[in-house]
């Protein structure tokens, strides 16, 4: 940051023969708001007005039609004591455990190779790790389908050509998880890349010189430099795919309907199948306790990152 | 350059004005949820043969909606000045959302059975129209259209099921296929096969949760019981479910058992390489052998269920659609008009049943629910040359006269499938006793759905 001096505005004393301020100019704080006022009424319009609705709506029984009867509390109490609400966050806690560490680590060693300069064929490496980000889901997820079959999947046959026996990927509470986890991760990991890629070209090249200077290895700078001159953009990663996996909804709706046995019912999934069951009261509590969960949590990384820099 | 500056507490007041705006929105949002219950609206006059207007009709997309347009054509030339808009449409997604909201309505659709109990506040209550007809109408189908007494959906097809087997496998283990009369007997040819060829699990049991929840209703549908009574309460603990998961159990505990998802690879590799021949399931089945089934086409007949009991019921139905009229139709009367020519008059039910452009040999995965068009001596379609030429038409229909009638299908019925289907998945994978299936899925059935319904 460059540094300089700062000069407070001199306040200018209006000529005693200037002339008099017309009524416009007298009156002019109605164009800011005139200005500012499309955001607040599309704001109002698409935002507030649809999250105070389903505020209401979650102490209700309503189901998508007839009367909607206020009955307090009752879906959130439903909500709090029930083995599938818990299983749902449960099986998101899991989710997490399997993607957000593994990406962090994975995103991060490849950004490193990226950002080396050396690197051969940098750009098309660079290509290939994004390409899964723009690719559809929807279409994806249909090939994860397909690849994981027990009985006609390719990663399978390449388990057999090497004597290992078929696994059952998609239709075993064991491993039905970590498939998913997987092409979450073969989704999104080009997202972590380019934000820990653009972390690191920011620190400053003289940084490193300096280190060498100092005789500091190439782990040394690794673990003293770059790890701690990157934390904003690894924190803000986390932040970010903490959301998206408590939310995780379209991978396990197409690839396994939250099943078996609801061990892939997500966070989000859960909250939609109530709203399939036209059950919006108990849906928008549901998604207001998703919301405290997740405010909580990214709460939670944003203060332990404030509390590193101080 | 001058600023002007909007004070901070100039926008904290805006903005706490902006959010009691929004918060005195909010009841105002809160009358759109339906203000007031309505009533379901009786529809209760014919129009005559020179009825005029137009009418939009919704069905499935595919091979049925090609029959169906077929029919319609069959429908405009016994009413000339009735204009049918009949449109390929994706019910499942679209229909119960159109009826809650009443904008852009179709005035007749085509719905699954166990969707109409849900709904019928925005139906037509269709009880006189259809009194002409009753005594003739599968008593099945009608039990589960009616809610409170009235009935809500026009019967369309039955789908009965049946037992469909590999003679050949069958005559090789020295199985007499007319003798499988009961389920125990069906167990016994099971275990017959398997001597001899011990790589043979020849009964199959389904492995999705739902289409296996929907199996499990057609064999308490033949008992005469379903998993909610008339009042929409769970009857799950029953004797004749006790029958149905105790059956399931010793076939899984005999290894008798292929357990694949409804005609995937998979299960249809083990229908091919003889590994099942024994395949409890509706007439819809009938599709396998005439359209995915290669080497064992020709091999496979249809014959009815066995029963629970000796003399018991032989069939119990397994799916189903009905065709329903909204209550804010346009041309209700029409919708009706239509329905009753597809449904109970002879040119209508034949130009759907018989054979078509799409299906040369007539559509055979269903029989009609009214009786007058499922004679066994009048068929509507030919015997299938998939089957060896077998009259499917005879054994469908028997099969169909025997089923019980039920009670209607509860709102939550898919609902229960996280319950009860995953349980009977369970059953079948052997980590889960008949007992705990039953009173599991009715703990969690009566919690999540009933009491929240």
């Amino acid at each position: 940051m460059t540094s300089g001096t700062l000069t407070p505005p001199r306040k200018e004393r209006a000529a005693p023969d200037a002339p008099r301020p017309t009524r416009s100019r007298r009156k002019p704080f109605l164009a800011p708001y005139l200005f500012v006022a499309p955001f607040y009424i599309v704001f109002a319009a698409f935002g507030l007005y649809p999250l105070v609705f389903a505020l209401q709506l979650s102490f209700t029984d309503w189901k998508g039609a007839g009367r909607a009867n206020f009955i307090g509390l009752e879906n959130y109490t439903y909500l709090l004591t029930s083995e599938e609400f818990w299983s749902s966050l449960g099986n998101s806690a899991v989710m997490w455990l399997l993607i957000v560490p593994l990406q962090i680590v994975g995103g991060l060693a490849a950004a490193v190779l990226l950002a080396n300069a050396r690197l051969r064929l940098r750009g098309m490496f660079r290509v290939a790790f994004i390409a899964p980000f723009v690719t559809p889901l929807v279409a994806m997820a249909q090939v994860w389908i397909v690849a994981f079959d027990t009985d006609y999947g390719l990663v399978n046959h390449l388990f057999n050509l090497v004597g290992l026996p078929d696994i059952d990927w998609l239709q075993s509470t064991v491993w039905a998880k970590p498939t998913l986890a997987l092409l979450f991760l073969w989704k999104t990991t080009g997202f972590a890349i380019i934000i820990l890629l653009a972390g690191l070209q920011a620190v400053p090249g003289d940084v490193y010189e300096a280190a060498d200077l100092d005789g500091a290895s190439r782990k040394r700078q690794f673990w003293s430099l770059t790890l701690p001159l990157v934390r904003r953009s690894i924190a803000f990663l986390v932040v970010v795919q903490t959301l998206a996996v408590f939310q995780m909804f379209a991978e396990p709706f197409v690839v396994t309907q939250g099943g078996p046995y609801g061990s892939t019912t997500t966070g989000g999934l859960y909250l939609y199948n109530h709203i399939l069951a036209s059950d919006l009261g108990t849906g928008a509590a549901n998604s207001f306790l998703l919301v405290l969960l997740v405010f909580a949590l990214s709460l939670l990384s944003v203060r332990l990152l404030r509390s590193r820099d101080e | 350059m001058s600023r002007s500056f909007v004070p901070r507490r100039s926008v904290l007041r805006g903005a706490l004005g902006a959010g009691a705006l929004a918060a005195a929105a909010g009841p105002l949002a809160a009358c759109a949820p339906g203000s007031s219950g309505s009533e379901p609206r009786k529809l209760t006059g014919t129009p005559s043969a020179s009825a005029k207007g137009e009418i939009t009709i919704w069905n499935r997309s595919g091979d049925l909606f090609k029959v169906f347009d077929a029919a319609i054509d069959a429908f405009r030339k016994a009413y000339p000045d009735v204009k049918v808009n009949h449109q390929a449409v994706d019910i499942d997604a679209k229909l119960a959302n159109t009826l809650i909201s009443g904008t852009d309505l179709p005035d007749g659709s085509f719905w699954d059975d166990a969707k109409i109990g849900g709904q019928v506040e925005h139906l037509y209550d269709l009880t006189d129209l259809i009194a002409p007809y009753r005594d003739k109408t599968s008593a099945y189908k009608l039990s589960v259209n009616t809610v409170g007494g009235r009935i809500y959906g026009v019967p369309w097809d039955l789908d009965p099921g049946l037992l469909w087997y590999r003679e050949d496998l069958l005559e090789d283990a020295g199985v007499d296929p007319a003798g499988l009369k009961t389920y125990d007997d069906l167990l016994a040819a099971a275990r017959s096969l398997r001597e001899k060829n011990p790589k043979a699990r020849p009964l199959h049991m389904e492995k999705d949760p739902f289409l296996g929840q929907l199996w499990l209703e057609m064999l308490a549908g033949q008992q005469g019981t379903s998993l909610a009574d008339a009042d929409g309460q769970v009857r799950l603990d029953s004797k004749e479910y006790r029958n149905i998961l105790n059956w399931v159990r010793d076939a899984v505990d005999d290894d008798l058992v292929t357990h694949t998802e409804y005609l995937k690879q998979a299960d249809l590799a083990a229908l091919e390489n003889g590994q099942q021949a024994l395949v409890p399931w509706a007439v819809w089945w009938s599709f396998a052998p005439q359209q995915l089934l290669k080497k064992g086409k020709g091999k496979w007949r249809a014959a009815p269920l066995p029963a629970w009991t000796p003399g018991g019921a032989r069939s119990g139905a397994m799916g189903g659609s009905s065709f329903i009229i909204p209550a804010k139709a346009k041309n209700p009367e029409l919708a009706w008009l239509l329905y009753e020519f597809l449904c109970f008059k002879e040119p209508g039910y034949s130009a759907v049943y018989g054979p078509s452009e799409v299906y040369p040999g007539g559509l055979t995965t269903s029989v009609p629910s009214y009786g007058p068009a499922r004679r066994p001596d009048k068929p509507l379609f030919e015997p299938v040359a998939a089957l060896g030429g077998q009259d499917l038409w005879k054994v469908a229909v028997d099969a169909a006269d025997t089923i019980p009638s039920a009670a209607p299908i509860p709102a939550w019925w898919a609902k229960s499938v996280d319950y009860l289907g995953n349980n009977l998945q369970r059953l079948i994978e052997g980590k889960m006793a008949p007992d705990d299936v039953i009173d599991d899925s009715t703990k969690k059935i009566q919690r999540n759905l009933v009491d929240r319904a």
